[in-house]
């Protein structure tokens, strides 16, 4: 009797396991973070963001913002000025895409400029996000909608 | 700028981090599949060698970004190949699902099919077999290391940035093989913990598991499939 429901504990056990699995693969790396809804509208023009005394400037091109094409990545600080170069970090929310960076270069008083590609990923979420990298300030994230 | 070695080592863990935070959702399955098709035989040789074949086609791709010395001018070349990979996949999964459920076997799963070549033919029916070969998992990773996925792609834009930092094409293909290979190296950890997770050799009662686990590889191949086809 006991050995017997130890059995059936153990295959639900299995089964539970492999229902997971199977869920993961149609929603890979889903997470309640992954929910976030994007907070700005790339491919109309730039976004704009304060970060204490500083307003931060995004803008990606060329428009339409697409994946798995070469992308030049604008950054425009207004306040006061840097004491670095900021940098980017391109992630998915809530889901661990690998470290993904592009570096950024002084191209004129307070504009920065980097090569980078998005990628796709296969779970078809469209949802990326841009983490801008400020030196000794902070960093501010833009959500934003690609294309596939 | 880091070495090269520090970069490698940075790839590895990035692997390692990515093995079990996003690998496990994607090649999970694929793992799992694997593991249930063995049913009662040893599992630790075939899912090394799944896992060599996988790791060598990330340094295959590796060395194909870094030579290139340019990740989209790598992703338009390969896109047509990776979204087959990914449908080959998912026919290759719902075939072994019918297999193990034992709704037809697997000679007569190859009679019926088109004919594909007599090499594929021939490891694919190994595969199929009961008494199977570890070494046949070798071919297999090899093909589903081509399955399209993000973090590989990113890992490639790093491969494709060593190409263009690269004195000449063949330090580019060096450099972007080592650091695609480091990842892969990385990513295997995770996907053999899940393998080991889904021996079941312990179970005494495991038929109504792999009838369970056939229907679900049936579904996750033509998820495949349809990914395949629409991604």
């Amino acid at each position: 009797m006991r050995e017997n429901c130890v059995k059936r504990t153990l295959c639900c056990a299995g089964i539970l396991f492999l229902g997971l699995l199977a869920f993961s693969t149609f929603f890979p790396g889903e997470s309640p973070a992954a929910e976030v809804q994007p907070d700005c509208d790339i491919q109309s023009g730039g976004c704009q963001k304060t970060l204490n005394d500083r307003t931060i400037e995004l803008e990606i091109l060329p428009r339409p913002v697409k994946a798995m094409s070469d992308l030049t990545f604008r950054v425009r600080i207004l306040g006061a000025p840097l004491t670095g170069a900021p940098s980017i970090d391109l992630g998915m929310p809530g889901m661990n895409m690998g470290r993904n960076h592009v570096k950024l270069e002084k191209n004129s008083m307070d504009v920065y400029e980097g090569r980078g590609v998005i990628v796709r990923c296969h779970s078809g979420k469209t949802v990326w996000q841009a983490t801008v990298n400020l030196p000794d300030a902070g960093k501010v994230i833009f959500t934003f909608d690609v294309v596939y | 700028m880091l070495s090269t070695n520090s970069i490698y080592i940075i790839f590895f863990t990035t692997g390692v981090t990515i093995g079990f935070g996003h690998c496990i959702g994607m090649c999970g399955p694929i793992v799992v599949s694997l593991s249930l098709q063995l049913k009662d035989k040893p599992s630790t040789w075939p899912h090394l060698f799944y896992n060599i074949g996988r790791t060598l086609t990330y340094g295959f791709l590796g060395a194909v970004a870094g030579g290139m010395a340019s990740f989209t001018r790598f992703a338009e070349n390969f896109d047509g190949l990776q979204k087959g990979a990914m449908v080959a996949a998912g026919v290759i999964i719902i075939l072994m699902g019918i297999s193990m459920a034992g709704w037809l076997p697997s000679s007569v799963i190859f009679r019926a099919a088109p004919p594909v070549g007599a090499i594929v033919n021939k490891t694919f029916s190994q595969l199929m077999k009961k008494k199977k070969h570890a070494l046949m998992y070798l071919p297999l990773g090899m093909l589903l290391g081509l399955i399209p996925c993000g973090p590989v792609y990113t890992a490639l834009i790093a491969a494709a940035r060593t190409g263009m930092e690269a004195g000449s094409t063949a330090s580019g293909i060096l450099s972007g093989a080592g650091l695609m290979l480091s990842f892969g190296i990385g990513t295997i950890p995770a996907l053999f913990v899940v393998a080991k997770l889904t021996n079941l050799r312990w179970l005494k009662h495991r038929e109504i598991v792999y009838r369970i686990g056939a229907i679900l590889m049936i579904a996750v191949g033509i998820y495949f499939v349809w990914k395949g086809l629409t991604f």
